[in-house]
């Protein structure tokens, strides 16, 4: 399997050593395949990592990646499957010319700052917007609990 | 007044021009003159172009130059030799007119203004002298026979007669010039421009040239460079079959000048046009030559022009002048549409409208009855014939669907398609099914007669060929005539016209059939002229059969219908097996009437079975376990499987169905995109086809062709290999064109890639299948007059049923859970914001809550909606 832009992509990100995403694994066969962690700074998702996989379509970049989750993580924007909804990948919005690095800064973003207006998982929008400090204490504990141990 | 003071100034100031104008470039003709700026003085440069010297006279009037003393004398030669009327007798003529007319309505206003200090007493005496000059002005009009008219003719006299509001001699002239082929020949016809008249339309305001500075002038010098290749351009004109002579603004401006002053003067015109139309009648049928009829159509050019502009008040010379038109050689009508799609854009929809309204008026006024149908009616004949050509100029005039440059059969295929189409039986040569292009080919077979219009023909093209047309199609319906249409008879004259190829000439009255002219017919009455067409053929076929048993005795035993003995639970293998063997033995049985016998079922077959039938077969066969086909997550289309197991004899056999279906006026609940229809019916197809199938695809190669920046190769990276996947999910590669997987897409060849990409996914990658589907289609169809009456998106219609959408019927059938009853303030107010929906907005709506936009078979009370609270949002779920 050989996909030039993939390629050229994943090289890309490689050498521009992003500090929030990390540890970024292909495997030779399958280059429509990608894993990595996402390492937020922000609290309360900065104590951990988070593992996540890219999967491109075989028409990419006529149709967009898939993102997953595979790190149980407590955020207003991703279920309990892993699925986030990311306006820059959705089917409406999606550009042939936006690069995957573009859209992990997107998601990056996102963990950092939930957007409660958009939810996934209503019931930690709801308590992120009227309890902060409960959600806070609830997410750091989870993120303790579930969230893979960062090398910095 | 104000208006034709100013009017007055600015024509005194263009022949003080002209005179300058004059003497530049002939001179006054007296050896003696030592005027610098007479050419006769040998004092002028010679070589002045005409613009230059336009340019210098202007510049001589605002500086107000001495002017020789005889040059007045030789004024009118300067009109001979600027405009190229038609004959120089009836130029001079103009020419004397226009004199007395200026003279007299210049010089009350002179003599006023000289009076104005004067007592009273002089000023009453001096309206005598001006009542006087206006009398004499009419004599003067009324007693030269005037032999043509244009712009500057018509407002003068428009002038003249506000004046005296006396429109007595107006009246005259129009019903003088409009009851004569010769003087409506010469009328509004477009002159070269003089030089004079080019310069001073560059000027801005013609009212104060006096007071225009010298840089002003140069700078009118300055564009003549512009100005001369335009010129060039307009010659080239005269090649292009939408050329004609007439002066169409300046007919436009005076004649809706005219209607504003006074609409009387049209029921002159009426008279008048009216004897013209029928002359012109008795004229074209024996004329032969080519000049003749363009001269016929400069006349009906302007009459329709004029109609426009007054039709309420000329409906009697509109029908006259409508059997004139339908008179014409089928080229000649060619040109008529080629000339409105071109100058008459915006006049379209008042002529459509106008004969609409004839049309509807002749449908009301009368009764009609066994010995006088509707087709009968001449006036409605013709006015249907003359919007047929009003439907080709609309379609010439919208925006066609793009031809694709980088497929490479397309050139040769769109050769053969039109003559495969049309009724001359010569399609032998490619009866070897070339696919492989995005034209979808048609696969006519010998001795299969379909009809053509023979103005399409002539003009060639369809309405496959357009995208998007400037009239909407709808507004070419008719229903009254629709309603009054009797369907048998019109069929039966259909026949006709199509069977009986010895009496196969255009405009043949006795077999006028309005189904030749599908623009007319609302989709109702298209489909029950379908449903004739099948009937028609279901009793020949029973009869045939009747009648082969009676002679031939029982050897010979058929049955009279297609008879298929169907398992429940086999029922895809046994429909199939049944099909598959009448296709190969006889498939001049598809076309009885289907029966169906459900096995171990005592069911007589009166409709509701073969209605069972389709709708069992087709949730079976669009199963996407049965692999056949596929469905698209983002519109819940289905689309052919490349990848099937089945073999083509298959896809063959769900193309008889589909066949049968429509044959047998059954409706089916299919979801295809519109593309399948679009090939079925041998549309041109191009990438934009992709949108309702694939929308993803399609804006991402949009977004490719909307990029413009020159980094594409950076920022795309991509090839011409592209990557696609199996049923299983397994990522696959394609290369589109040799190579393709070393060449980089760029700004040169992106259009390239995206059709070819389309191409791919929309032709070649489901060739096999679809080549195999149409097959079966064709095996039903192949005689129905299907292409003819249907556009894709009708197809759809008559398939898959309306998609009308009562949601009226969903809100009763909805069910309510946690907390929520169809009482709740919140289920209320959702009910009332849906049913103010617009249509698409409710399509989006359902195709969110149930995954497609269709209504089901059985309407939307089959949905089983369920609205629950959810979190504190309302959820909806089906």
């Amino acid at each position: 399997m050989n996909n030039r832009r993939l390629q050229k992509e994943l090289a890309d990100i490689k050498a521009s050593g992003l500090k929030s995403f990390r540890d970024i694994e292909v495997d030779d066969r399958n280059i429509l395949l990608w894993s990595g962690s996402v390492c937020p700074d922000n609290p309360p998702y900065n104590k951990g990592a988070f593992r996540i996989e890219i999967t491109f379509p075989a028409e990419y970049p006529f149709k967009p990646p898939k993102i997953c989750f595979k790190t149980k993580i407590y955020h207003p924007n991703i279920d309990e499957k892993g699925q986030v909804c990311l306006p820059i990948i959705s089917a409406e919005n999606w550009k042939p010319a936006t690069k995957t690095d573009q859209v992990i800064q997107a998601l990056v973003a996102l963990v950092n700052d939930p957007e409660p207006e958009h939810p996934l998982r209503a019931e930690l929008a709801e308590e992120f917007l009227k309890d902060r400090k409960k959600f806070m204490k609830n997410a750091e504990e989870f993120t303790r609990k579930h969230s893979e141990k960062r090398h910095d | 007044m104000d208006s034709n003071i100013q009017r007055n100034k600015q024509n005194q100031a263009k022949k003080l021009i002209e005179k300058y104008f004059y003497q530049l470039t002939v001179g006054c003709n007296d050896e003696k003159c030592q005027n610098k700026n007479c050419l006769s003085s040998g004092l002028v440069d010679k070589s002045l172009t005409p613009n230059q010297a336009a340019v210098k006279a202007i510049q001589l009037y605002v500086e107000e130059v001495e002017l020789c003393p005889n040059i007045q004398r030789n004024n009118e030669l300067i009109q001979t030799t600027q405009a190229s009327s038609p004959s120089i007798t009836a130029n001079n003529e103009d020419i004397e007119m226009n004199e007395t007319i200026d003279n007299s309505s210049s010089e009350p206003q002179n003599s006023l203004r000289s009076n104005k200090k004067s007592s009273d007493n002089l000023s009453t005496s001096n309206a005598i002298t001006q009542s006087e000059n206006t009398m004499t002005t009419m004599a003067a009009v009324t007693s030269k026979e005037i032999n043509f008219l244009d712009e500057n003719k018509l407002n003068e006299m428009i002038d003249l007669c506000e004046e005296s509001k006396n429109y007595a001699p107006i009246i005259r002239s129009l019903g003088h010039v409009f009851s004569n082929k010769e003087s409506v020949l010469q009328s509004f016809q477009r002159k070269a421009k003089s030089s004079i008249d080019v310069i001073l339309d560059r000027v801005q305001q013609p009212s104060d040239i006096k007071t225009m500075k010298k840089e002003d002038i140069r700078r009118l010098e300055d564009d003549e460079k512009d100005e001369d290749s335009k010129m060039d351009c307009e010659e080239n004109d005269e090649k292009e079959p939408s050329y004609t002579l007439v002066d169409l603004e300046s007919l436009r401006r005076s004649f809706k000048r005219l209607y504003e002053k006074n609409s009387q003067a049209f029921e002159a015109l009426d008279n008048a046009i009216q004897s013209l139309a029928t002359l012109i009648h008795l004229d074209l049928r024996l004329m032969r030559d080519k000049e003749q009829f363009e001269e016929i159509l400069y006349c009906i050019v302007i009459l329709f022009e004029i109609f426009q502009i007054g039709s309420n008040m000329l409906e009697q010379s509109i029908i006259r002048t409508l059997s004139s038109t339908v008179a014409l050689p089928v080229w000649a009508q060619a040109r008529l549409a080629h000339i409105w799609s071109v100058h008459c854009q915006d006049g379209l929809r008042t002529i459509l409208l106008c004969l609409q309204q004839i049309i509807t008026l002749q449908v009301i006024a009368n009764t009609y009855h066994r010995d006088f149908h509707v087709n009968d009616n001449e006036i409605i004949s013709n006015a249907t014939k003359v919007m047929n050509i009003l439907f080709c100029a609309n379609l010439l005039a919208s925006e066609k669907i793009e031809t694709s440059k980088f497929i490479p059969e397309c050139s040769k295929n769109s050769k053969s398609d039109t003559s495969s189409s049309s009724l001359t039986d010569d399609n032998d040569e490619q009866d070897d099914e070339d696919y492989s292009s995005i034209l979808y080919n048609s696969t006519a077979s010998k001795n299969i007669k379909v009809y053509q219009d023979p103005l399409m023909k002539e003009l060639n093209i369809s309405v496959f060929d357009v995208c998007e047309p400037l009239i909407p199609y709808e507004e070419f319906q008719n229903e009254p005539l629709c309603d009054a249409i009797e369907t048998d008879e019109d069929y039966m004259r259909y026949r006709n016209l199509v069977y009986n190829e010895s009496s196969l000439s255009y405009g043949s009255n006795k077999k006028f059939s309005f189904m030749v002219f599908p623009f007319l017919l609302t989709p109702s009455a298209k489909t029950l002229s379908l449903f004739f067409d099948s009937r028609v053929k279901m009793y020949t076929e029973r009869r045939t059969t009747f009648i082969n048993m009676a002679y031939l005795g029982a050897q010979a035993i058929q049955n009279p219908y297609l008879k298929l003995k169907i398992r429940r639970d086999a029922i895809i293998d046994d429909a199939l097996a049944e099909l598959e063997m009448v296709a190969m033995t006889n498939p001049k049985d598809l076309k009885k009437q289907i029966f169906i016998e459900f096995d171990g079922e005592q069911g007589i077959d009166e409709g509701g079975l073969t209605k069972e039938f389709f709708q069992l077969i087709c949730e079976a066969i669009f199963n996407p376990d049965y692999g056949m086909f596929v469905t698209n997550e983002d519109t819940q289309t289905c689309w052919f499987n490349s990848f099937s197991f089945e073999n083509e004899a298959q896809f063959t056999l769900i193309g008889i169905v589909l066949g049968l279906a429509i044959y047998n006026s059954v409706i089916l609940p299919l979801n295809f995109p519109m593309v399948v229809y679009k090939k079925l019916l041998n549309v041109r197809g191009s990438w934009r086809d992709l949108q309702d199938w694939n929308p993803m695809i399609y804006n991402s190669l949009k977004a490719i062709l909307d990029y413009t920046e020159p980094d594409m190769e950076e920022v795309f990276a991509q090839t011409f290999e592209i990557g696609y996947e199996n049923v299983f999910g397994a990522p696959l590669k394609h290369c589109l064109k040799k190579d393709g997987e070393n060449i980089q897409v760029n700004q040169q060849n992106k259009y390239e890639f995206v059709e070819l990409y389309a191409d791919f996914l929309l032709t070649q990658s489901i060739e096999k299948q679809f080549k195999a589907f149409r097959k079966g289609f064709q095996m039903v169809t192949d005689e129905s007059p299907l292409q003819l009456l249907f556009r894709p998106e009708e197809i759809e219609l008559l398939v898959c049923g309306s998609k009308n959408f009562d949601f009226d019927e969903l809100e009763k059938s909805t069910e309510y859970e946690a907390g929520y009853t169809a009482e709740t303030e919140i289920i209320k107010h959702f009910w009332s914001i849906v049913h103010a929906l617009p249509l698409e907005s409710k399509q989006k709506l359902l195709q969110f809550t149930t995954g497609s936009n269709r209504v089901p078979v059985g309407g939307l009370s089959k949905l089983k909606l369920v609205i629950a609270r959810h979190g504190p949002d309302f959820h909806v779920k089906s």
